[in-house]
């Protein structure tokens, strides 16, 4: 089937396939199609692009949404599961996974990858662990991970990953105990600390297939994420607005289901997770949201649909009524 | 005198010989430990009918000196097993670490939100039998590797079918379980106390709670006045379906060594 | 000699973000027998239909032993499932030696999505040819997966795979709620039903042709588990069952004979 392949080191740079000479499609800059340029990964367009990582980023976007809320007290990551078969089993196939004790992932597109993503994630925390003797601060697993994800867009040999990840952790705001301590360790703690400095706190991030990350306040990618953006947006995240943590559990239900399409789309199933400080409810650990909380969610999610569907009726009604 | 920097902060051949750089060489065989340093004393445990208890004073000694008064020997694992560690300290802190890291990987995909609500842990987490072989295993190839940790520990809590279980490993990989167990100094001390306590499997199965932790106090207590490297401050362990009761910081009552200031003829006293 | 300038090799994206050598090897597992699984409250059942190259040769093996508490059935490139299958072989004896128990399924089935993966992001590799149903047990009761050749793996109640296996996953779709509560020999039947569905006509299930595998756990009173270990049955040891699941149909036409000949 492969006869033209030889076996070799994984990372060689496979066959170069020479751009098409006719350049004619590439001068209106609308399509990547018929260049040739977009064949093979890392390959620059003379506009400087790199189509394979574009064509990554379409499969993200078939993929179900996912979204990540930051607030003041922790953080709250939600996908819409769709259900692909009646046959699934419910609730047992879960997206969201835990990386360390208190770094949560989710992700949309090719499952898969996000699976090779998440291996690599944990790797990535424990391999911190063993240097530094301590959890791996949220913005540093975003970072490796953002280089991890960008190495796969250098060479022909592989291909860009199909998913967009939402990476949310809280890091401990608490004194780190010193390591290998096996007494109650020196009374100061560790030093070094600035006494008017905030330590620690709710940390999100979001990274794309090019390997580009940013911190957010809300994150959304996946199929819905237009209209998911756009709820979130509304919130007050980055301001001083004072939403709590479970407050967002029940903002993160309802954009789900906003961003969920009735007429397109299948069933979904939603899931959620959230990690709090070590004074809340999750004790700065990342952890399924309860059942009950998230059933709550849902219903008050399913409520507030139902009220703006009645509310746009009513003003169809008026409507009708003024003229 | 040499005062060229590569001499800077040496000692002086002239006066302390020529250094001897041999244990520096790269080739040739390779030394591991061939000894603990700072060391923890005996660990004693013993089941009951519904669980284990264990304890551990809280000591670490250099040689002969107390050199660490606050040292915690005993280490609870996914809020369901307790781990003792007798032997060197340094040892026991990699392999806290070891176990923290194990933990971690056990919470991918146990989601302990999603632990029952009766305090037991979720199943299919690591019960005490399963981290026990996980230890054995472990302390079997650092052995073979000529390379070991040099450690005797204890490891308790419930086996598959939610019945008590306590289990022991040394440096060399050894294990074995026992109703009643103790390491170091302890398993000659200790154990003739315990044994009188429950023998059997079936007589520790009739025991209480608080027949197993008066059996554990009376042990530190003769740990105390017997094994010179030992302290008053103890750490206690009760491990049971609904979890892990830990108090690390207790006191053995009403004991004293004054008398000793009295008894005459040992040691360098003279008179 | 390609369909398109995209579906050569498994590192490239299609504009519309597909990869076609994955999705050509999930063709290869329709090429594959069907294979059924079923999972209820304490049990787990696997049945496959058996194909024989030529009449005179023997039938090809469907249903496998991973472990004590583990199998699987297979659907495409019978070598691929090879390498896999003795992956998992691997993994759970190391599982057992390490920590003296049985390996949980769900781990054992995410190593070897994450094995699967690998093949769809790298150049001079392929995706695996074949699709798995793995059926096991442990401490969480018994499992269904259904593992497919992107590295895809999710746990299902009930799942078909191979030639014409849509036929069968209706039937499952039909009788999803009867599952959970059926007992060993229920199951087989429904599985067995289900495997009939997709039968090409006048081809019927026989001793020679149909495998049948079962795995079960169930918690006793006193807190303790009892475990069926994995098993697969051929030959004469399906016989009784393949009678079992005569359809209505059929055991009519077989009544409807009884009575003429009276």
């Amino acid at each position: 089937m492969f006869p033209e392949l030889s076996p070799g080191p994984q990372l060689l740079p496979g066959p170069r396939r020479s751009p098409k000479a006719d350049t004619g499609a590439l001068a209106t800059h609308q399509t990547s199609i018929g260049t040739g340029y977009d064949l093979a990964n890392s390959i620059f367009s003379p506009d400087g692009r790199n189509f394979q990582v574009e064509y990554a980023v379409k499969a993200v976007e078939n993929g179900g949404t996912s979204i990540g809320i930051r607030c003041k007290d922790g953080v709250v990551l939600a996908v819409e599961k769709v259900i692909t078969s009646k046959l699934l089993k419910q609730s047992a196939n879960k997206r969201i996974a835990t990386v360390d004790r208190h770094l949560g992932v989710v992700y949309s597109g090719m499952v898969p990858d996000g699976r090779h993503f998440v291996d690599r994630s944990r790797d990535e925390a424990r391999a911190w662990r063993d240097t530094f003797k301590t959890p791996i601060p949220t913005a540093d697993l975003a970072s490796r991970m953002g280089g991890y994800m960008q190495a796969y867009t250098l060479y022909q040999s592989v291909r860009p990953f199909g998913i967009t990840a939402i990476v949310g952790g809280f890091d401990s705001e608490l004194e780190a105990p010193v390591d290998g301590e096996v007494g109650n360790g020196p009374s100061v703690g560790a030093g070094g600390k600035n006494p008017d400095k905030k330590y620690g706190g709710p940390f999100l991030y979001m990274i794309e297939p090019s390997g580009l990350y940013w911190g957010y306040y809300g994150a959304a990618t996946g199929k819905g994420r237009q209209a998911a953006k756009a709820e979130l947006e509304k919130l007050d995240l980055a301001g001083t607005g004072a939403l709590t943590l479970e407050e967002a559990v029940k903002e993160a239900a309802r954009i789900i289901y906003v961003a969920h399409d009735d007429s397109k789309d299948k069933e979904f199933e939603l899931e959620m997770s959230w990690i709090s400080g070590a004074g809340g409810p999750t004790k700065g650990k990342h952890q399924e949201v309860p059942k009950a909380l998230r059933e709550e969610a849902e219903r008050l999610a399913k409520k507030s649909l139902q009220d703006d569907d009645d509310e746009d009726e009513e003003k169809k009604e008026d409507d009708k009524m003024e003229e | 005198m040499d005062h060229r920097p590569q001499a800077w902060g040496r000692p002086r051949d002239d006066v302390y010989g020529a250094y001897d750089a041999s244990y520096l060489q790269t080739s040739g065989p390779k030394n591991a430990t061939q000894s603990p340093v700072v060391t923890g004393t005996s660990v004693i445990a013993l089941k009951f009918k519904d669980g284990v208890v264990m304890a551990a004073d809280n000591l670490a000694s250099y040689g002969s000196l107390a050199r660490f008064t606050d040292v915690k020997r005993l280490r609870v694992f996914l809020d369901s097993s307790v781990i003792g560690f007798g032997g060197d300290v340094s040892d026991m802190q990699y392999l806290d670490r070891h176990l923290n890291e194990l933990a971690i990987d056990e919470a991918y995909d146990n989601d302990p939100s999603a632990a029952p609500s009766d305090g037991t842990s979720p199943p299919g987490t690591l019960n005490a039998a399963n981290l026990h072989k996980y230890l054995q295993k472990l302390m079997y190839k650092r052995r073979n590797d000529f390379d070991p940790l040099w450690n005797q520990l204890l490891v308790a809590g419930l086996d598959a079918d939610a019945k008590p279980y306590l289990a022991s490993i040394d440096l060399r990989g050894t294990a074995f379980t026992s109703p009643t167990l103790a390491t170091g100094f302890g398993s000659a001390l200790a154990q003739p106390i315990m044994r009188r306590y429950a023998s059997t499997e079936e007589q520790a199965a009739s025991r209480t709670r608080e027949e197993a932790i008066e059996v554990a106090k009376e042990c530190m207590k003769v740990l105390y006045y017997r094994d010179a490297r030992s302290l008053d401050r103890y750490s206690i362990a009760v491990v049971t379906k609904e979890g892990v009761e830990l108090k690390q910081d207790e006191l053995l009552e009403r004991q004293s060594w004054a008398f000793a200031e009295r008894i005459r003829g040992y040691g360098t006293q003279t008179v | 000699m390609f369909r398109n300038n995209y579906d050569n090799d498994s590192v490239t994206f299609s504009p519309q973000g597909r990869i076609f050598q994955v999705e050509y090897a999930a063709e290869a597992v329709k090429q594959g027998s069907v294979v059924v699984g079923i999972a209820s409250k304490t049990h787990v059942v696997l049945v496959a239909i058996k194909r024989n190259a030529e009449e005179l040769s023997s039938y090809q093996k469907k249903l496998f032993q991973i472990d004590e508490h583990v199998g699987i059935a297979i659907a495409g490139l019978t070598s691929d499932a090879r390498v896999l299958s003795n992956f998992m072989k691997q993994q759970c004896l190391g599982h057992r030696l390490t920590y003296g128990r049985n390996m949980p399924v769900r781990s054992l089935v995410d190593m070897i999505g994450s094995k699967a993966q690998i093949n769809t992001q790298h150049y001079g590799k392929r995706p695996y040819g074949v699709g798995l149903l793995v059926a096991g047990a442990d401490e969480n009761g018994p499992h269904l997966f259904e593992f497919q050749p992107s590295g895809m793996t999710e746990e299902m109640v009930a799942f078909a795979i191979g030639a014409r296996s849509q036929m069968a996953r209706t039937y499952l779709e039909k009788n999803l709620d009867a599952f959970a509560d059926c007992g060993r020999e229920e199951l087989v039947r429904h599985g067995l039903k289900a495997l009939k569905e997709s039968l090409v006509q006048d081809k019927e299930l026989t001793v020679e042709n149909t495998s049948v595998a079962i795995v079960g756990v169930a918690k006793a009173k006193d807190g303790t588990t009892k475990m069926e270990p994995f098993k697969v049955f051929d030959g004469q040891d399906v016989n009784a069952w393949i009678g079992g699941a005569a359809d209505d149909k059929e055991a009519a036409a077989a009544e409807g004979m009884d009575v003429d000949d009276a």
